[in-house]
């Protein structure tokens, strides 16, 4: 012990880490009735480590070009010692990104956290949310198999629904008419480069807002506290609350453990949960194949496309949708956080989620 | 509102029953054409599509010629128009591409009593309906429509046991190539063994079989302990798997056991 304490006193004295830890970890208090679903914050932050590290370890071997790119992934998946180890966890890992990025928009919905002077962390939220499905769609096409190929074909040319612009847009985002060489380098580069840049900056600013407007209370039991909308700034103490470490870092940790495990067990032991048999073959932009499918988080859009008679009018409720979402907390401006007391909108909330689920099983076997 | 639901519903259906039909029209004007004639002439195109032909991508000019792509000149002769064959030209139309089965099927009963009516490819195969190369087209009643069925009795044993590796050999590597291995190399052997396979019991000989078809065991045999070792791999990564997981739920327990401990001091 006593080399230890010399250590932590060595660097004390030089950058007062003792200070920081009673302020940030043993002195930063959480309400006393925080309950699992503030955990997600925490799940997504080692998800998206666990995706950059594999993601690095992924760029050590994939080649981002259209002749090569199948092959490198081939490689990497059979002949790079623990490469279907890296590759598994950061495609499966992605699903379960989207998975607690979810849950964590529901629960923060349910609970009416937005609410209360959070509308910045709400916006940056929504906007990780957003760009996470931004990832998911450029990493898509890094494998250059027929799914991404053509799964990436459709995505772009919903764009060319938008009037005028629309033509123009795809051939922007495709780097050509078609999806090609020209459009795996743009995509490569947006996934490795700019969308991680620009997502660390955003969980930067969204973490900065939960913690200099403080943490909001769970709505429920005698604790209760309605969102208040003072005319100046202030940070929400709780007092009498649990010390984040190590009393609630343990829960945390444990939520962590079991989101690791639930990845895990899909790797080991349902590995093709997320791949059809078109993820395994190369591309071919002269062969389409039979019932393409984009991944379960994009099936409400795909569907809500084929829906309505014109794509414009589906892409239009798309963005209406979306931007009510992002928008929330500017419109429903009512103190009361407590599901109980708030009919109408636990009613759209249920409904909204029925919706969504039989709109992708719609989707699915459409 | 049930009537927009309906007329919403009928317009989405049309939308979703026109795709097939479009993409099928685009692809060959025969089909286009007879597909719109009636009785035989229009039969082709139906039989067609439950064909092995048709799965595969092999299409009506792809067999009897032409252009495909210009109804004028669809069934022109300078566009390599051949038309239907006459019945002992049959095996060697086919044979265009299946060479080795018409080589075997020549030497072979068969192919020697084509001249007096012996059966070729249509007579068990099918015509447009195509069916796939397998045991169950060596069967008492079919057989029986020709001659007596004692010899094809001892070939359909004699292959039986080979034929049944081989569809386990395919089930494994498609099982293997859907979890992310590379497969190629082992899928072309069996694609050769395949088609060995096939020759040999185009010949209808009954010793030839048996010599030939342990020759393609042997070489089964050796993707088989491919398949095997790719396995043994897979046993290791799921062992080593439900490790790694039961020791992080292990590790998840423990914290929520922490956790509660502080809960029942008040913090």
């Amino acid at each position: 012990m006593q080399p230890i304490k010399w250590l932590v006193d060595f660097i004390d004295v030089r950058l007062g880490v003792k200070d920081i830890y009673t302020k940030e970890l043993s002195g930063y208090l959480l309400p006393r009735n925080v309950n699992v679903w503030y955990t997600l914050g925490a799940v997504l932050i080692v998800l998206f480590k666990i995706q950059i590290i594999t993601g690095i370890l992924l760029l050590m071997f994939y080649v981002p070009h259209a002749d090569k790119a199948f092959a490198s992934v081939q490689y990497i998946m059979n002949e790079v010692p623990y490469g279907w180890l890296f590759r598994m966890l950061h495609a499966v890992g992605a699903n379960v990104i989207m998975i607690a990025l979810v849950l964590h928009m529901l629960s923060v919905l349910f609970m009416g956290s937005y609410k209360g002077r959070r509308e910045f962390t709400w916006l940056t939220g929504f906007t990780i949310l957003n760009l996470s499905l931004g990832l998911c769609l450029t990493g898509y096409l890094l494998p250059w198999s027929q799914l991404s190929f053509w799964a990436t074909t459709v995505a772009t040319d919903a764009a060319g629904a938008i009037p005028v612009v629309g033509n123009y847009l795809v051939e922007f985002l495709r780097g050509g008419p078609t999806v090609d060489n020209q459009t795996l380098g743009r995509f490569f580069a947006l996934h490795v480069v700019g969308m991680p840049l620009v997502l660390l900056g955003l969980i930067g600013a969204h973490l900065f807002c939960v913690k200099r407007r403080g943490i909001s209370s769970p709505p429920f039991g005698k604790e209760y506290k309605a969102a208040q909308e003072l005319p100046f700034f202030e940070h929400e103490k709780h007092p009498d609350g649990i010390p984040f470490f190590p009393n609630y870092f343990v829960k945390d940790a444990a939520v962590i453990s079991f989101f690791i495990a639930f990845m895990l067990a899909i790797i080991f032991y349902a590995p093709g949960m997320f791949f059809p048999e078109s993820a395994f073959q190369p591309a071919d932009p002269f062969v389409t194949p039979p019932n393409i499918k984009p991944e379960w988080y994009f099936l409400w859009a795909y569907q809500t496309l084929k829906i309505f008679p014109s794509e414009i009018i589906g892409l239009g409720v798309q963005v209406a949708f979306m931007t009510f979402l992002a928008l929330l907390p500017f419109i429903d401006r009512g103190p009361e956080r407590r599901p109980a007391k708030r009919p109408l909108f636990v009613t759209c909330y249920v409904l909204g989620i029925l919706l969504f689920v039989a709109i992708s099983i719609w989707g699915h076997y459409s | 509102m049930s009537r927009a639901v309906i007329w919403l519903s009928l317009a989405v259906s049309l939308v979703l029953l026109s795709i097939p039909a479009a993409s099928l029209a685009a692809e060959s004007v025969c089909l286009q054409c007879h597909a719109g004639l009636s009785g035989d002439l229009s039969a082709p195109v139906a039989d067609w599509q439950t064909s092995v032909h048709a799965a595969n991508g092999i299409s009506c000019h792809d067999c009897h010629g032409g252009d495909a792509t210009d109804m004028a000149m669809a069934k022109s002769p300078d566009k390599g128009f051949l038309g239907a064959p006459e019945y002992e030209d049959v095996p060697e139309f086919c044979g265009r591409c299946h060479v080795g089965i018409f080589e075997a099927y020549s030497a072979g009963a068969h192919g020697q009593a084509l001249a007096e009516g012996g059966a070729q490819c249509v007579i068990c195969h099918g015509n447009h309906a195509v069916k796939e190369a397998g045991l169950d087209l060596i069967n008492e009643e079919d057989c029986s429509r020709c001659h007596s069925y004692e010899r094809a009795a001892l070939i359909r044993l004699a292959l039986v046991e080979t034929d049944t590796m081989i569809n386990a050999v395919e089930q494994d590597l498609d099982r293997l190539y859907r979890l992310g291995f590379a497969v190629d190399e082992m899928e072309g052997t069996l694609f050769n063994q395949r088609n060995v396979f096939h020759r040999t019991f185009h010949g209808v000989d009954v010793e030839r079989v048996r010599r030939e078809t342990a020759d393609v065991q042997a070489e089964l045999g050796k993707i088989n302990e491919q398949v095997v070792e790719i396995d043994r791999t897979l046993g290791q990564r799921k062992l080593w798997g439900s490790v790694v997981i039961g020791l992080f739920i292990l590790v998840g327990v423990i914290f929520l056991l922490v956790r509660k401990a502080y809960e029942e001091e008040g913090g």
